[in-house]
């Protein structure tokens, strides 16, 4: 989710990046394992394809469009290592290189989507592709967009309570977690259905794509 | 500046301005970012304006509404966020125009490569899918409907997700023929 | 047909296309002939109505080609039917699950009757009748891209642009290519870097220069004469090279047989 920088107190990004980098030596170290001179080249075009996915537009009923993530396709298709590592690396190229910002809110987009979105998504494919494979893919790509949404929401409905001024007058972001769990949540029931259709049907199309490294 | 010392300093610069909450010393931050955009100034202050403008505005309104109905309204919260948030959009694209990301990661050879070199498939990649976006709008007489723009996401999506296979194959042994892993 | 008062066009602070002007009449074979970077594809875009100039206009059939017009759905819809772009990479303009669907993604949206004949008649007549029923993106660059040419022939245009079509094709399938289109009853501007294929592919020619700037606008014949314009154009170029046992160099261009 893009998040102006300014909104999360530093109370709460210094602490995620610290657990995000514990994250990222962790994956790094797997990969490492699997893979070998071919892991970098192969994060930077992950990194660089998940940044295509982001610019995929998902039509919604009534003319409006949303940007789709991918989550569940990257980790589906190609492991949930590689995307949190490739959603981590596209995040810090917005954030410093296009100048998009969002150096603060890093961190929390990393693990939310990148890890956390993308272990479910995998996760509850891989539970309920026996059972059926669509239904499966469009459960795991609706929640690897509302978990995320969950905990964005919870990060940002925190902000006045971990850092608001001595008068009660919040500092970053203002509303609480009554706000911001259904302002978010909401929509992104409606892009996670967009999601879940659109992962569905790119899904027939690369079925066969091996995946470079990771269990295939 | 080198490269590196200004993302230091970049960085530093967020945490300060996170970190402290008098109107006073932000709006000084800002104006000091402003001065060293230099010629800049403009184009840096429109990114920065427009970057933010969506979501600031949503959350400002929404907040001056909340808070006048429950009667916790503080106007310098308004100012404060609102300035806070411009401070670090303005220190971030003044950053963008200046940073060379290729001295400032020499430290680690690894993120080095790894960030320049996802930085130039994103450009060539950035092209080739307008050129998709072009093509639909092209070859689309009336407008499109739900199915059609979903076969087209779908399409590049899938299109895309099999170049990266195929490319991350070439550059590797494009780098392994340049002798690039022989540690 | 097409008319270009000082066409000027830039981007990121870049001049891309510089006042051009020209105008083409209905049933003429154009060539534009240009190195890569000097403008060619915006041009082309432009003329497709999907970007706009900056400076000066031009007019399709006596009207301003404007941003504005283009959301008119009516004229939208004439214009997109009667004037349509190949792209240099097929893979751009395929997106639907067969062939058959693809060619007849045009006829279905203008609701027209009979589009399974109409489907059948383009795709053998651009030899891809075989693959109706195979997804596009299992083909070759070749096939892929006479599958986008059918799709755009089956609306019966009038004007069709065509972006460096040859770029990627082997000799067999370009020669194919220059047929189809000399046969083609339709008015045509073929983009092009090749000198040599530049003078099958149209009568008239334009060239662009390095500088975005139309240097040229005649027959080729008189073109491939000037020597001063096509160095200019760096449309040739020199290098070393042997000739029955002497080396030496001059400006010539790699002939194709």
């Amino acid at each position: 989710m893009h998040i102006p920088d300014g909104f999360i107190s530093p109370k709460m990004y210094l602490p995620l990046y610290a657990v995000a980098a514990g994250c990222w030596a962790w994956a790094i170290r797997r990969l490492r394992r699997t893979l070998d001179e071919r892991t970098i080249p192969w994060l930077a075009v992950l990194a660089a394809l998940s940044f295509i996915l982001m610019m995929v537009t998902i039509p919604l009923p009534g003319g409006s469009s949303v940007h789709a993530t991918g989550i569940c396709l990257l980790a589906v298709v190609f492991g949930v290592w590689p995307a949190f590592l490739a959603i981590s690396l596209v995040l810090l190229i917005q954030a410093l290189l296009f100048g998009t910002g969002g150096i603060t809110s890093l961190p929390l987009n990393a693990l939310a989507m990148g890890l956390v979105g993308g272990a479910i998504a995998a996760g509850v494919f891989r539970t309920l592709k026996g059972w059926n494979e669509t239904a499966a893919l469009a459960a795991a790509a609706w929640l690897s967009v509302m978990v995320p949404a969950f905990l964005v929401a919870l990060a940002l409905g925190l902000q006045p309570l971990i850092a608001s001024a001595e008068d009660g007058t919040p500092l970053f972001f203002p509303f609480g977690v009554e706000v911001t769990l259904p302002a978010l949540l909401l929509p992104h029931a409606l892009l996670g259905v967009g999601e879940g259709l659109l992962t569905v049907l790119v899904y027939r199309l690369v079925r066969d794509l091996r995946r470079e490294g990771g269990a295939a | 500046m080198s490269d590196r010392l200004m993302l230091l300093t970049y960085l530093a610069g967020v945490l300060l301005a996170t970190s402290l909450h008098d109107l006073r010393v932000l709006g000084a931050g800002l104006l000091l970012t402003a001065a060293l955009c230099g010629r800049a100034l403009p184009r840096v202050l429109r990114r920065a304006v427009l970057a933010i403008l969506l979501f600031n505005s949503v959350v400002t309104v929404s907040y001056v509404a909340l808070s006048l109905w429950q009667g916790t309204f503080s106007p310098r919260y308004v100012l404060l966020v609102n300035l806070r948030v411009l401070l670090l959009a303005t220190m971030t694209f003044l950053l963008a125009e200046r940073f060379n990301p290729f001295r400032a990661f020499a430290f680690s050879p690894s993120l080095l490569f790894l960030t320049s070199l996802c930085y130039s498939q994103v450009l060539t990649l950035r092209r080739l899918f307008g050129e998709f976006r072009h093509a639909f709008r092209s070859r689309s007489i009336v407008r499109p409907g739900l199915r059609d723009l979903y076969r087209h996401g779908a399409a590049t999506a899938a299109f895309f997700m099999r170049k990266s296979v195929s490319d991350a194959g070439e550059i590797a042994r494009a780098m392994t023929s340049r002798g690039f892993f022989n540690d | 047909m097409i008319e270009l008062e000082r066409v000027g066009y830039a981007y990121g602070g870049r001049t891309v296309l510089d006042e051009l002007s020209f105008s083409m009449a209905p049933g003429e074979k154009t060539v534009l002939l240009g190195v890569n970077g000097s403008g060619k594809s915006t041009l082309l875009k432009i003329l497709n109505g999907l970007i706009f100039p900056c400076r000066g206009r031009w007019r399709y059939k006596g009207r301003e080609i404007t941003a504005r017009l283009l959301k008119d759905r009516d004229f939208s819809r004439t214009f997109r039917r009667q004037v349509v772009l190949l792209f240099q990479s097929p893979e751009a303009m395929i997106f639907n699950p067969t062939v058959f669907d693809e060619i007849a993604f045009g006829p279905r949206q203008l609701g027209l009757e009979d589009v399974d004949d109409r489907v059948r008649h383009w795709a053998g007549r651009v030899g891809v009748d075989a693959f109706l029923d195979r997804p596009p993106f299992d083909l070759s660059g070749g096939e892929k891209q006479k599958v986008c040419l059918a799709a755009l022939l089956v609306l019966e245009p009038e004007l069709l642009l065509l972006d460096e079509p040859t770029a990627n094709l082997d000799p067999r399938s370009t020669g194919w290519l220059v047929d189809f289109l000399q046969d083609l009853p339709v008015t045509t501007l073929v983009t092009t870097h090749n000198l040599s294929l530049g003078a099958e592919l149209g009568e008239r020619t334009l060239v662009l220069s390095e500088e975005h700037r139309l240097i040229y606008d005649g027959r080729i014949d008189d073109l491939l004469g000037d020597r001063e314009k096509l160095i200019e154009a760096n449309l040739v170029h020199r290098h070393r090279h042997r000739h029955d046992g002497t080396e030496h160099r001059h400006y010539h261009v790699h002939q194709w047989k």
